[in-house]
């Protein structure tokens, strides 16, 4: 944007400093470029999960049939309206008319066809997992299409404003993961694989003109080169730096910095399935109470993380239960439980770290330690890479006593996350049976209010029980040139569509 | 060829395949790339879909043998999670590293050099002195902070360079200064000290003795002998600058190979590592036995002797 904003000040100079006027009437092309801070792979949507790099150019370029705007709602995307039919099915109304830049026409036929290609195991497609409750795509007339599942699935559109839609036949004909065609507000102009992605506007888009000509996505990783980019007027906008630099990069007084609660929690997970936890709810609830979570969150965090309120779900989730609290800091009751849950004279646990994936887990977990420590639990940390912590956690099944681990579930709705604490899954080490049928339950029915009821009674045992102890919900940091206007969101998420010009 | 040549060229056949072995093993040993690849929640059944879509589930000696047939043709897989051959993804990124690891070189050989050459020249004198400060400095000085230093200053305060970025000779600049930090430093140093060392040689005596001017001295005695362990050093720089620098291509978001091989190292991308890893080990071969060839260019003797 550097040049834009000296033609700006030039425009300024001529116009006698009516720069408002210059600035709302710009002369050249309006020009976006937003730094990543990992590398773009793929910009097959199939081909990756992940939200923050990947999704989020691809989205660009394609769109979903339900979009979550920057209120983290659902709005008509390429459907204008869906409805659950009974508890097996959902029926969506697609936009007539809608092609994709190549003139593929965008209807029932064509979600079908790709609804088909990631349940195909031949496609290897990374967010199978996401839909692989579909049985059948029912194509009802060239507007109208169905999605039938074995059970019922409830957050179903929630997970549709993540499947970005591709032309059949050009994606048979290509390799998506270099070059795209889509039916979004954007074109692919240029992909190089890690430094940048151009895209341009695109003509002839089906809904409203984006507000930005040109938007680039540069890959900086290192956030101190992040930040130097935004204050040289390289970049315009970056996210994902400690939240220590706020204040740094507002004293420059040359852009804003900000953040926004996340949609991950963050917990520490005890491993339910051996000693010394194992049947041992007095423990459990005697470690959740001697954690103080506000200190750590003001110590470390600039108190922006949100403090979990006694369970994995943040408000901006369905399933939420907003009667329940943050677990309060005792740490005199926390003793008293430990003794009477048999460990007066102390104990000793280890406590699993993975490095490189969640903001300062190292810092926190060196706090928790001590927090601990405080009420005579000695805890060992065992800091390890997140792939080798991944393979000890879910294939291995080989937790340690405890891990610092973080979650978040995509359609922001209840039933993917409990679904962590149920006995059957690799996850859980956890052997509630009342707490996974009652689970199962909520994921049987569409019914919003029966399942609204049905998760606050699971999030209250979840915090009663206290399996995992939660912490809060990290914050995502971001920082803009003062020309433009972030909707920030806390689901990682990042396009131009959600930035506004000022 | 002559024959030590071609010994050598064997030699370097070897150890890529050694090198491509330990690794193939080692990241064998890391664990497993589809529960990094599918989204968390991913069910037993379909982690193990993905296992058998990507080769996984078969035994490791087989595994290996279908590698290795297969390198041998120049197909190192399909990456993991650029959805393409993995060699076309490393060697998208070897421009980039090539640009940077010779600008690197080439002011430090040219920088270095001159430096070195003047501090032996000039030695006991403040000339000596101060490039042995900067020189020692210079090995010193981290990467990481001289690179994000050099930003802050040209960059952000000057606004004369691009923060980072790749594709004109401007956003070479910085990263190439940064890099060519050690590499100066180390070379002259290395010519300072071998220069010292043959200038206290009888033939040099002797030239001096036969009323040569120093000029000639320095060009043709002292000079040509004491650049022997400098063209080795610089061999090892070249290798180690062209297998990629991963931290200054970290700070300045350039795309080279380093940054690659970092990154799939972290997410398993298996076929990335292994044709990332083969091509830098074959890179290192070839500088090797440029030095070779240098040598005998450099010096009559190894010609002769061989």
């Amino acid at each position: 944007m550097r040049n834009q904003a000296s033609a700006h000040r030039l425009a300024a100079a001529l116009s006698f400093g009516l720069s408002s006027l210059a600035l709302s009437a710009p002369a050249t092309a309006r020009d976006l470029t937003i730094a990543l801070s990992s590398n773009v792979n793929t910009l097959d949507p199939f081909k990756s999960t992940t939200v923050g790099t990947d999704l989020s150019v691809a989205a660009h370029i394609y769109t979903p049939l339900v979009d979550r705007g920057p209120d983290l709602k659902l709005r008509p995307g390429l459907a204008t309206k869906w409805e659950a039919v009974g508890d097996n099915a959902w029926r969506f109304t697609l936009r007539e008319g809608v092609t994709f830049s190549n003139g593929e026409k965008l209807d029932a036929e064509a979600v079908k066809w790709n609804v088909e290609r990631v349940l195909d195991p031949k496609t290897a497609a990374r967010n199978k997992p996401w839909f692989a409750a579909i049985t059948e795509v029912k194509v009802v007339s060239p507007t109208v299409v169905e999605f039938l599942s074995k059970g019922a699935y409830p957050d179903l559109p929630d997970q549709m404003s993540m499947f970005l839609l591709m032309p059949p036949k050009w994606t048979a004909e290509n390799n998506p993961a270099v070059t795209a065609v889509g039916s979004g507000p954007y074109e692919l102009v240029r992909f190089t694989s890690g430094d940048r992605v151009e895209l341009k506007a695109r003509k002839g888009y089906w809904d409203e003109k984006p507000a930005f000509d040109n938007v680039t996505f540069r890959i900086l990783p290192e956030d101190s080169s992040r930040i130097a980019a935004l204050t040289a007027g390289d970049v315009d906008l970056i996210t994902g730096f400690p939240t220590s630099e706020i204040k740094q990069i507002k004293a420059g007084g040359k852009v804003e910095a900000g953040s926004v609660a996340g949609t991950r929690g963050m917990f520490i997970k005890l491993n339910g399935l051996r000693a010394p936890f194992k049947d041992q709810p007095k423990l459990w609830r005697a470690l959740n109470l001697a954690i103080d979570r506000k200190a750590i969150n003001e110590g470390l965090l600039d108190g922006l993380a949100e403090v979990s309120a006694c369970q994995p779900l943040s408000s901006v989730y369905f399933g939420f239960n907003p009667d329940l609290k943050p677990a309060a800091y005792d740490p005199a009751q926390a003793k008293k439980l430990l003794a009477e849950a048999g460990f007066a004279s102390g104990l000793t646990m280890e406590l699993e770290v993975p490095t490189g994936r969640y903001i300062q887990a190292s810092d926190i977990a060196q706090v928790v330690a001590s927090q601990l420590g405080e009420v005579g639990v000695k805890v060992n940390l065992r800091e390890m890479e997140f792939g080798s912590f991944m393979n000890k956690y879910i294939v291995g099944k080989n937790l340690g006593d405890s891990a610092y681990f973080g979650l978040g579930w995509p359609t922001l709705d209840a039933g993917g996350l409990l679904n962590f604490w149920e006995t059957e899954n690799p996850q859980s080490y956890w052997g509630s049976e009342s707490f996974t049928q009652g689970a199962k339950a909520a994921r049987s029915t569409n019914d919003a209010a029966k399942r609204t009821e049905l998760y606050r009674k699971l999030t209250k045992q979840l915090c009663e029980d206290s399996p995992s102890l939660f912490m809060f919900f990290t914050p995502i940091t971001y920082a803009q040139s003062k020309s433009i206007a972030w909707q920030a969101r806390g689901d990682d998420w990042v396009r131009a569509i959600d930035i506004k010009t000022r | 060829m002559p024959a030590h040549l071609t010994s050598r060229l064997g030699e370097g056949l070897i150890a890529i395949w050694g090198v491509v072995t330990i690794v193939f093993v080692v990241s064998r040993l890391l664990g497993d790339p589809a529960v990094l690849l599918l989204p968390i929640g991913a069910s037993e059944a379909q982690l193990q879909e993905l296992r058998t879509q990507l080769g996984l589930d078969q035994p490791l000696p087989q595994q290996y043998l279908t590698f290795l047939f297969n390198a041998l043709r120049g197909d190192f897989g399909q990456s993991f999670q650029f959805g393409r051959p993995a060699l076309d993804v490393v060697f998208e990124r070897l421009p980039a590293t090539a640009m940077l690891a010779g600008a690197a070189l080439a002011i430090g050989i040219l920088i270095g050099g001159l430096a070195g050459a003047l501090a032996a020249i000039y030695r006991g004198s403040l000339i000596e002195a101060v490039v042995l400060l900067v020189a020692l400095l210079g090995q010193a000085t981290p990467s990481f902070w001289l690179g994000i230093m050099l930003i802050l200053f040209f960059a952000v305060q000057l606004g004369w360079l691009p923060t980072g970025g790749y594709g004109t000779w401007q956003n070479l600049v910085l990263p190439a200064v940064t890099l060519a930090c050690f590499t100066t430093a180390s070379i002259a140093r290395l010519l300072r000290s071998s220069m010292l060392d043959v200038m206290r040689d009888d033939y040099v005596r002797t030239a001096y003795a036969k009323g040569l001017g120093p000029r000639r001295v320095f060009t043709w005695h002292v000079g040509r002998n004491s650049l022997i362990p400098v063209v080795t050093m610089t061999g090892i720089l070249a290798g180690e600058l062209l297998g990629g620098a991963a931290v200054t291509e970290t700070v300045f978001g350039w795309p080279g190979v380093g940054r690659l091989i970092v990154q799939a190292i972290e997410t398993k991308d298996f076929p990335v590592v292994q044709a990332g890893v083969a091509i830098v080990a074959a890179i290192f071969v070839a500088v090797n036995l440029l030095v070779d060839l240098l040598y005998t260019l450099i010096d009559p003797r190894i010609r002769q002797s061989r």
